[in-house]
């Protein structure tokens, strides 16, 4: 336990020192002014068109932090070897692999508590209160990120950098049209296209549990267990591609 | 019970996918004794690296079991107060010296309190003190080095793993390491290195294993090895009388001039030295120096070698150093 917490405290100081960071946050701030901008522009109210721009400026610079820190962590660690100064050590690879897991995660929920600061007082300064369930959004979010995270680790822990960023984008694409996928499946007559498109149905999470989105903005009801049910679900997906990448790197030669 | 134990371990490889396998290591057995500086020679490719790795558990053995201290390899605890110093420098290039000292602390378990004197100590051991507070990246290779094995010495480890310790050093690095090494070994410590440059062997091990093309071509103690290679000695005095040479040629000694009035007394194998220095101390003549002459560690190392000149012949050109053809004491 000792360790995944020394490991994870080196990989939080090792991205908060990463330009590419900064550039992420840079992007964010521009994308939440922009929406201040445009709120004029839309048919909604401004706080409407702020709380989308918001929420969708989260996922997007979660899904470039898991991505391109995510993925360029463990595979630089490997090239690099600088894991051998880690490994060598009495130091299990499950801690590796979850201390690598959280210490991003924690950037990761640095960087959307940096965000949501700006973002809540943005909505505040439009004369609207900041509701419970916006807050959720945003926790959803970060849950979604911590599956991409995982995903990201997963991937790069038995392929290079490049393919990894490559599957971990196609898997958050797969991951948000994974509804789509299962209507597919229902609706195609060939064995051959259903059996496929059914295995790729289950095998991606469907990522738009995460999503309430749309309920924050048209300021619909969420459902009575709702986000219980997608945290957990969440929880379990992180820890199954956390697993995996545990299984996967426990047997890599360095 | 011995430090390090191998049993019949193989390893192979792929390069690629669809490539052959190419053995890096085949049926290899060898221990590494307690409280004694092992030298672990082979020219490149011969899998010293990847035994190594096999040992700190960053490479899995197809094949064969793997001890230390009669631990399997597989336990991170077998790894407990044992330190690796790989051969090129890998440093988080995010932190500075001494957090990069402090990170290593934290994982091999020191207690919080004693971490700020313990990098300190180490600093000053390899002489970077006054680096403390620099960035990794910005430290010379030579630093980067003493920095790694900084690392290394960290928590006083009853073992050390060493894989080309010397390899890229300028020759004061050199000579601190040799220095470090002695001490380390006066302190009963366990050291097991790999090396190319057999005068590095020569000057610090008690024993040695070499490893050809990924096989276990000699283990046991240097001096064995040494002593059989053993050609005679050396003595080179100065003044001696022409009864006196007369004399000690009389007792199968070969006499050379080597300079106006400085000559070398050669006793061979089977001779007695003792005789001669008697002799010599009778009659008041002055000893300059009396030296041990062996075969080049080299050629002892590699005589049984079905591939002796092959051997050779890379050994030449991987060593940095000019060690002639010249014995040691």
């Amino acid at each position: 336990m000792n360790s995944i917490l020394i490991i994870s405290a080196n990989t939080f100081k090792e991205t908060i020192r990463n330009k590419v960071l900064y550039n992420i946050l840079l992007v964010a701030g521009v994308a939440l002014f922009l929406s201040m901008a445009f709120g004029d522009l839309s048919v909604f109210s401004r706080a409407q068109v702020m709380a989308d721009f918001g929420l969708a400026t989260m996922s997007l610079t979660g899904l470039l932090l898991a991505v391109f820190i995510g993925v360029g962590m463990l595979g630089r660690e490997i090239s690099s070897k600088t894991v051998y100064s880690v490994l060598t050590r009495p130091v299990t690879r499950e801690s590796f692999i979850l201390g690598k897991f959280f210490g991003l995660f924690a950037t990761l929920m640095m960087n959307f508590a940096l965000i949501s600061v700006v973002f809540f007082i943005f909505i505040s300064l439009l004369g609207t209160s900041v509701k419970p369930s916006l807050s959720w959004a945003v926790v959803l979010t970060a849950a979604e990120m911590a599956v991409m995270i995982s995903a990201a680790i997963f991937f790069s822990s038995f392929t290079t950098p490049t393919l990894a960023a490559i599957f971990s984008i196609s898997f958050y694409v797969a991951g948000h049209l994974n509804n789509m996928i299962g209507i597919g499946a229902e609706q195609q007559n060939s064995v051959i296209w259903r059996t496929i498109l059914k295995l790729l149905y289950f095998a991606f999470p469907n990522l738009d549990h995460f999503n309430i989105r749309a309920r924050v903005v048209y300021e619909l009801s969420i459902p009575e267990g709702y986000i219980a049910g997608a945290l957990l679900y969440g929880l379990l997906y992180t820890t199954l591609l956390l697993s995996l990448s545990i299984l996967f790197f426990s047997r890599k030669d360095l | 019970m011995n430090a390090v134990e191998l049993n019949k371990v193989s390893k192979s490889y792929r390069k690629d996918f669809w490539a052959k396998k190419i053995s890096a290591v085949s049926d290899l057995s060898f221990t590494v004794k307690r409280e004694r500086v092992t030298g672990f020679v082979g020219p490149n490719g011969a899998g010293k690296t990847t035994t190594i790795k096999m040992i700190m558990g960053l490479v899995f053995p197809e094949s064969g079991s793997i001890k230390i201290y009669n631990r399997d390899y597989g336990f991170p605890s077998s790894r407990k107060g044992v330190a690796y110093l790989s051969e090129q420098p890998y440093f988080y290039g995010h932190l500075t010296v001494v957090e990069s000292l402090r990170f290593i602390s934290e994982l091999i378990g020191l207690n919080r309190s004693v971490i700020s004197k313990e990098i300190e100590r180490v600093l000053a051991v390899v002489e970077l003190s006054g680096k403390a507070g620099s960035r990794i990246k910005e430290l010379s290779k030579g630093m980067q080095q003493r920095l790694n094995m900084a690392q290394v010495l960290l928590g006083d480890p009853h073992m050390l793993i060493l894989d080309e310790p010397m390899s890229g050093m300028d020759p004061p690095g050199r000579r601190l390491f040799r220095k470090l090494f002695s001490e380390l070994a006066a302190k009963g410590k366990t050291i097991f290195f790999s090396s190319h440059v057999l005068e590095d062997i020569e000057a610090v091990c008690d024993d040695v294993v070499v490893l050809s093309k990924g096989k276990l071509a000699f283990s046991g103690e240097i001096e064995s090895i040494l002593e059989k290679g053993f050609l005679g000695t050396e003595m080179i005095v100065s003044l001696l009388t022409p009864d006196d040479l007369l004399f000690l040629r009389g007792l199968d000694c070969e006499v050379t001039e080597l300079d106006k009035g400085t000559f070398s007394l050669f006793v061979p194998r089977g001779g007695n030295p003792g005789q001669v220095q008697n002799l010599l101390f009778s009659k008041g003549i002055e000893v300059l120096s009396i030296v041990r002459r062996t075969l080049p560690l080299e050629e002892l190392l590699y005589r049984n070698d079905g591939d002796q000149e092959e051997n050779k012949a890379e050994i030449r050109r991987q060593e940095i150093s000019g060690r002639g053809a010249e014995c040691k004491p």
